[in-house]
């Protein structure tokens, strides 16, 4: 999730896909997408994350052109593409389920693309075997779907979908079916195929270390419309909302009032304890907010913290191993259960807390979000 | 004894049992066929008299091909609409009309085949008043036995087609195909197994109908089935056990070489998998 430094004077990104105000309603009744603009730049790779139901798969097959938008319109290179049937379009899709040819072996998966735009013959085969070797699948080539790996197969249909040089590819929960240890691998696998290639790519996916690992950008989606659109690293420390707080990763949210509104400075009364911010936020005195903290960045002790901010006191009342870390669940004395993750640096048990045990948590002044209501 | 040895003898003894209610009648059909005697039932001794006598009757040849000529085209005809009927219950999902269509479409399987064919030949009958065709015989006889292929043909191309990953048709479409292209190119392929087995089905749902072709048929056009039955109302030939006989070895040794084949395929495919797996592995 690193992103490149920002340069100054970066020329204006080119952009490749507009999606400006696409609504698409089923059997007249059903939103599932609703008013949704949305712009990807050359080269970029474009995550559309969200849960079941939330339009992003939807919003992807519009692009391919599998639906039409019911208002709306989708220009391509600037083209207006909304119309375009899929199979005049310059975009291909890697399918969720990959959707191999069955009766074919890989290299005709491969070259059917190809063929039906007419590709003389030479170039058909050249063209196969530097794919093929892109996905380091040569030796696969007359096998059948059936009789490679899951791995093998997901790269078949990779290098399948990109065997045409598409403008735009569409990746529909890429390593959706692939089990959790071959997902890793396979993740850097794919992202370095594509950017060898060098083409923008647009994601659908519901897992949020695959957007946040695989894409440049990502758009938050719920019930149609975006949440938030930004970098992964932006979207998970700066959420613009609860929904995004709460869907991106494991967050801890108080309730409070604005006490005290300064510019350089905020604090927040909760019923467990006083939030000290330590950078302005747009709010006023006496708002209601919600304080968003990420467990990763509580630290627990037995003793108590200094000052009167940024800390509470409660009851270990869970204990959840991951190996690398811990997480801590904690019993604030007004009832509230916070998650404390703890970074498992040494070989006993980091803080020595056990079950029943007392104990403080602390966080610094910048580790959380002012979250309107 | 254990209960386990009781049970395996149990089961044993019900298997032989099954397979005597299922197989000895036609096995004693078989053994008769090369009896020498006149009389159906008493065996004298082993000959070909029947096999003889079997190809020099014209008539019963000539029912044998006619009802394969039948079974053939009706077979045809009942993949073929059979097909565009799965389609268009499968890949339409929304259309006027698709529930009545859906139950119309197997009315035919549970429909007893003495009202179909009472039907077919009371509207054959209005049809020629009014129009002066179709006449009784081969074509009417066809149309029965396409009408009920269609339902039977649906019914296997509709399974296949569920089964099938819609998204082929999605992928190919992406990748150029134009609509034609994706069924010429993807669909029909990895149909062609459910075509023929639905050929299979229908061919000898047809060839073995004695009740529509009764109904459907004229002066000149009698299948096979309708000659063996008229003849045994009128006291058995042998002859009619030898072409039974025949086409029992013709069913057997297709429906062993189809097994085998199938089963071939399952344990290559296995294999290969296998296989895959383990290269992936190292």
């Amino acid at each position: 999730m690193a992103t490149a430094p920002k340069e100054i004077n970066q020329p204006a990104p080119e952009v490749l896909l507009r999606v400006e105000n696409v609504t698409k309603i089923y059997d007249g009744t059903v939103k599932a997408v609703d008013d949704v603009s949305l712009t990807v730049n050359k080269g970029e790779i474009f995550a559309l994350l969200g849960g079941s139901g939330c339009g992003k798969s939807t919003l992807l097959r519009m692009m391919a052109g599998f639906e039409t938008p019911t208002k709306g319109k989708i220009h391509l290179a600037g083209q207006d593409i909304t119309n375009l049937p899929p199979y005049q379009r310059p975009i291909n899709m890697m399918f969720q389920s990959y959707a191999l040819f069955p009766h074919l072996s890989v290299w005709e998966n491969i070259a059917f693309g190809l063929k039906r735009d007419g590709m003389p013959k030479g170039q058909i085969a050249e063209r196969v075997e530097k794919m093929l070797n892109l996905a380091q699948l040569g030796k696969f080539a007359q096998r059948k779907p059936h009789q490679l790996s899951g791995g093998q197969q997901q790269r078949v249909a990779l290098v399948r979908s990109l065997a045409k040089r598409p403008q735009l590819l569409l990746l529909d929960e890429p390593l959706g079916a692939l089990d959790k240890k071959l997902r890793e691998t396979t993740q850097l696998e794919l992202v370095n195929i594509i950017e060898e290639v060098g083409v923008t790519c647009v994601l659908v996916t519901h897992d949020q270390e695959e957007a946040m690992t695989m894409a440049s950008r990502i758009a938050v989606m719920s019930e149609g419309y975006f949440l938030q659109v930004g970098e992964p690293d932006t979207v998970y420390e700066m959420p613009n909302s609860r929904k995004v707080a709460d869907f991106i990763g494991n967050v801890n949210i108080f309730d409070g009032v604005i006490e005290e509104d300064e510019a350089d400075h905020v604090t927040v009364r909760c019923p467990e304890c006083v939030h000290y911010v330590g950078h302005g936020v747009s709010g006023h005195t006496g708002m209601e907010v919600g304080v968003a903290l990420r467990p990763e960045k509580i630290m627990l002790s037995d003793k108590k913290p200094k000052g009167e901010y940024n800390w509470c006191q409660g009851e270990v009342i869970e204990i959840v191993y991951f190996g690398a870390h811990t997480t801590y669940h904690l019993k604030l004395d007004s009832g509230k259960v916070i998650k404390a993750q703890e970074l498992n640096n040494t070989r006993d048990l980091s803080c020595g807390l056990t079950w029943g045990d007392r104990a403080y948590a602390h966080w610094n002044d910048l580790a959380m979000v002012v979250l309107a209501q | 004894m254990s209960q386990a040895t009781n049970n395996k003898i149990f089961s044993n003894l019900w298997m032989v049992v099954v397979y005597l209610f299922l197989y000895l009648p036609i096995l004693t059909l078989v053994v008769y066929s090369f009896n020498d005697s006149k009389l159906i039932s008493t065996w004298t001794h082993a000959s070909l008299r029947w096999y003889e006598a079997l190809i020099k009757d014209d008539d019963l040849i000539s029912a044998v091909l006619l009802s394969l000529k039948i079974a053939g085209i009706s077979a045809l005809m009942s993949v073929f609409f059979g097909t565009f009927t799965a389609f268009a219950l499968n890949r339409y999902k929304r259309f006027k009309g698709r529930t009545l269509l859906s139950s119309m479409a197997s009315m035919p399987l549970v429909m007893p085949d003495v009202i179909v064919g009472l039907s077919l030949l009371l509207m054959i009958i209005s049809v020629q008043h009014w129009l002066g065709f179709p006449d009784k015989g081969l074509f009417t006889i066809l149309l029965g036995h396409a009408l009920l292929g269609t339902a039977y043909a649906t019914v296997v191309v509709t399974s296949r087609l569920r089964e099938m990953d819609g998204r082929l048709d999605e992928a190919a479409m992406d990748l150029g195909c134009k609509p034609w292209q994706v069924f010429h190119l993807v669909t029909f392929p990895l149909l062609l197994p459910a075509l023929v087995s639905a050929f299979l089905l229908t061919f000898t749902l047809s060839f073995d109908d004695v009740v529509l072709s009764s109904f459907l048929s004229g002066p000149g056009y009698s299948t096979m089935p309708m000659v063996i039955f008229s003849r045994a109302r009128l006291g058995l030939n042998p002859t009619i056990n030898a072409v039974a006989t025949v086409t029992i070895v013709v069913v057997t040794c297709a429906v062993i070489a189809s097994s085998f084949y199938t089963s071939h395929q399952a344990r290559k495919r296995k294999r290969e998998e296998a296989q895959a797996y383990s290269d992936s592995n190292k």
